[in-house]
């Protein structure tokens, strides 16, 4: 089995352990894994094909979407799907999909202009996002009209959502093929222990929202930022694939599905 | 020679089949399947393929043919001048298959050996039994061998499809050593490659019943509480691993106080033991380890069995205890034993089912540590939700 591990550029201040190792398991279960950082190589697109069984599609930057989307457009099998996984790094989007699949969200809005969410906070704060940003940059609680500022200093569109005061910390859910794995963590989380968090006990409600935004966008790993506010929850954030920090044995889950994943294809072909 | 085989499916192709081939044996499949049967005798043949180690090894094996379960004429046909009789259809349907054995045996002008390929004790005077209520009464079946046999080999996968014109192949480890109960043969076995006989059958049963089959289904049971898929992920789980490594501790100490220590062994039993379950080319699927759990957990079986061993040798079987109430947790739809199981756990709970299903009295030892473990295991659990700590037995 050959599988294709299309992965972040490693340090750039992210430490995952998660990752590596599920690399070296599935090495252990006799895999043949090709990590592939699109951003630390020449990519010479013309030159490029599935030569792998499986891909799996770690890196969500616009380097390795793209690479991805070259790889599907050309018939290789991606966890999660390249389409999926577009729509995930845009909180427009996404946010529309997870509406439609009625699952709860802050009233949310979308602009060119900054200066057209001052109205909306008459009615209290507002956090103002990059609609494609990731892990947590960039993400601001604007509590009056000089906090309505881009810190990225990036163009429109600007996405906002009603800051819904949390009950608590924040509640981070995994998904890994149906099976939900929750932790509680502060936020911002800034320090990697901070980001391991505390384990939840996942509520069937709780569950249900995980699988339900996992069948939504068409993908089997995935993480959710849910806020609980008066007792009520809110998704703020879907990922595809995140680092799953805090979720015991994460990497022996991980390899455990890729591998399953894998192993299906190739008896297909058989 | 020409051997009759009863059951094309993973031990009567992925071992037997493959060593009467190599020993240059006629081999005959008796196949349920209809698509098995015209496969085999299309194709001829098929491939066994052994993994350990890190290595591959594919033997094809050619020269095969099958005949129809039904057929009760041509099987009996076939068996009248057959030098052996296998049988690997599963202790449940021995007493399916006796009608055609003992049609065979009638018409044999010679006795011969039945090897019951079936990893049981009592499997050869089972089938004993069973074939002779289809003969006369005054038929001399004690001149006919029936003899139990254990199979070493893991085979755990057969891939491809019967339709189709390639090769199947079947998937296992590389252990072809086959022990056959010495006790129940009345003719001279013809020379088999991997075949031993003994006189200590009973003890090599239990030996493997109380090692590998009780780690395998320790290692699954928890491993599908955990949610992971596969053997080989169960077992790298650490939690699962101390468990198992602990469960094959008191197996061996059941068993040197029953049979001593030439039949016990020693760690490296069971570091090889794990290493064999830990084997990834194998692909062995929890689904498939811990499918029949009503049979697994009987008194006499895997867990219980062995536990009642460790018992006799005084060791408190706490590791077997916890496996045993694992298994109340294994609720895979598409296995009947399962859904029985799970159905009794729901209407009668935990402790009555230990009792129904496993003969463990609740006030026993052993019934206070399964009782106790599934309680503690049962606080957290909600359908849907996966183990996340063992040792503390916290859920997602």
């Amino acid at each position: 089995m050959r599988i294709g591990m299309i992965m972040p550029r490693s340090g750039g201040g992210r430490k995952s352990l998660v990752m590596p190792e599920v690399v070296r398991l599935l090495t252990e279960f006799g895999v043949e894994v090709e990590v592939i950082c699109p951003e630390d190589r020449l990519n010479h697109l013309c030159q490029l094909r599935p030569v792998h069984d499986l891909y799996v599609l770690k890196d969500t930057s616009d380097m390795g979407l793209g690479l991805a989307g070259i790889l599907h457009a050309a018939g290789a099998v991606i966890i999660n799907p390249y389409p999926a996984s577009v729509i995930l790094r845009d909180k427009i989007a996404s946010t529309g999909i997870l509406k439609a699949a009625q699952l709860p969200v802050p009233e949310t809005y979308v602009t060119a202009d900054l200066r057209k969410l001052a109205p909306l906070l008459k009615d209290g704060p507002l956090v103002v996002k990059p609609y494609r940003g990731r892990d947590g940059e960039g993400v601001r609680v604007a509590h009056d009209e000089s906090e309505l500022i881009d810190p990225l200093s990036r163009r429109a569109p600007f996405f906002a959502q009603r800051y819904r005061k949390p009950d608590g910390m924040d509640h981070k859910l995994y998904v890994i093929d149906g099976q939900v794995f929750g932790v509680l963590r502060k936020w911002p989380a800034k320090t990697y222990e901070e980001k391991l968090g505390s384990p939840l006990t996942v509520t069937p409600s709780l569950r249900d929202y995980a699988v339900r935004c996992g069948a939504a966008f068409g993908v089997k790993i995935l993480g959710l930022d849910i806020v609980m506010s008066d007792g009520e929850p809110y998704i703020v954030d879907v990922q595809s694939f995140p680092g799953f920090k805090g979720v015991p044995d994460a990497a022996l889950r991980l390899a455990d599905y890729i591998y399953h994943k894998g192993l299906q294809l190739l008896n297909k072909k058989i | 020679m020409k051997t009759v085989i009863f059951g094309a499916g993973r031990i009567g192709c992925g071992l037997a089949g493959q060593l009467l081939r190599d020993s240059g044996h006629e081999v005959v499949f008796v196949a349920r399947s209809p698509a098995l049967r015209d496969h085999l005798n299309r194709v001829g043949g098929y491939v066994v393929r052994l993994v350990g180690r890190g290595e591959t090894r594919d033997i094809r094996v050619d020269g095969v043919r099958a005949v129809a379960a039904g057929d009760i004429e041509r099987v009996a046909w076939e068996i009248s001048d057959a030098g052996l009789v296998i049988t690997s259809v599963g202790c449940a349907n021995l007493e399916s298959i006796s009608r055609f054995l003992a049609a065979g045996i009638r018409r044999r002008a010679e006795p011969v050996n039945i090897l019951a390929f079936e990893n049981s004790v009592n499997a050869g005077s089972l089938l004993r039994e069973y074939a002779g209520e289809h003969l006369p009464q005054d038929f001399p079946l004690d001149r006919y061998g029936f003899a139990g046999s254990l199979i070493s080999r893991a085979v755990t996968q057969r891939i491809g499809d019967p339709a189709s014109g390639g090769p199947l192949v079947f998937v296992g480890d590389a252990y072809s050593r086959v022990i056959v109960d010495g006790a129940g043969l009345r003719v001279p076995l013809p020379q088999i490659s991997g075949i031993m006989v003994t006189d200590r059958y009973e003890a090599w049963v239990h030996k493997k019943l109380s090692m590998f089959s009780a780690a395998h289904a320790a290692a699954a049971y928890l491993g599908h509480m955990k949610g992971y898929r596969y053997i080989h992920t169960a077992v790298r789980d650490p939690q699962i691993r101390a468990v198992v490594a602990e469960v094959l501790k008191e197996g061996q100490q059941g068993l040197a106080a029953r049979y001593g220590g030439e039949i016990a062994g020693d760690e490296s039993d069971r570091q090889e033991v794990l290493e064999r379950i830990s084997n990834p080319q194998l692909c062995d699927l929890i689904s498939r380890v811990g499918r029949e759990p009503g049979r697994k957990l009987k008194a006499d079986d895997r867990l219980v069995g062995t536990a009642r061993l460790a018992l006799e040798a005084g060791t408190e079987p706490r590791n077997l205890g916890l496996a045993v109430a694992a298994a109340l947790f294994f609720n895979e739809q598409k296995d009947p034993s399962a859904v029985e199981l799970q159905h009794h756990v729901f209407t009668q709970g935990g402790e009555e089912t230990i009792r129904k299903f496993c003969g463990v009295d609740s006030g026993s030892l052993f019934g206070r540590i399964t009782t106790d473990a599934w309680y503690r295991l049962s606080d957290g659990w909600r359908q849907g939700r996966v183990l996340i700590d063992l040792e503390r037995m916290t859920w997602n």
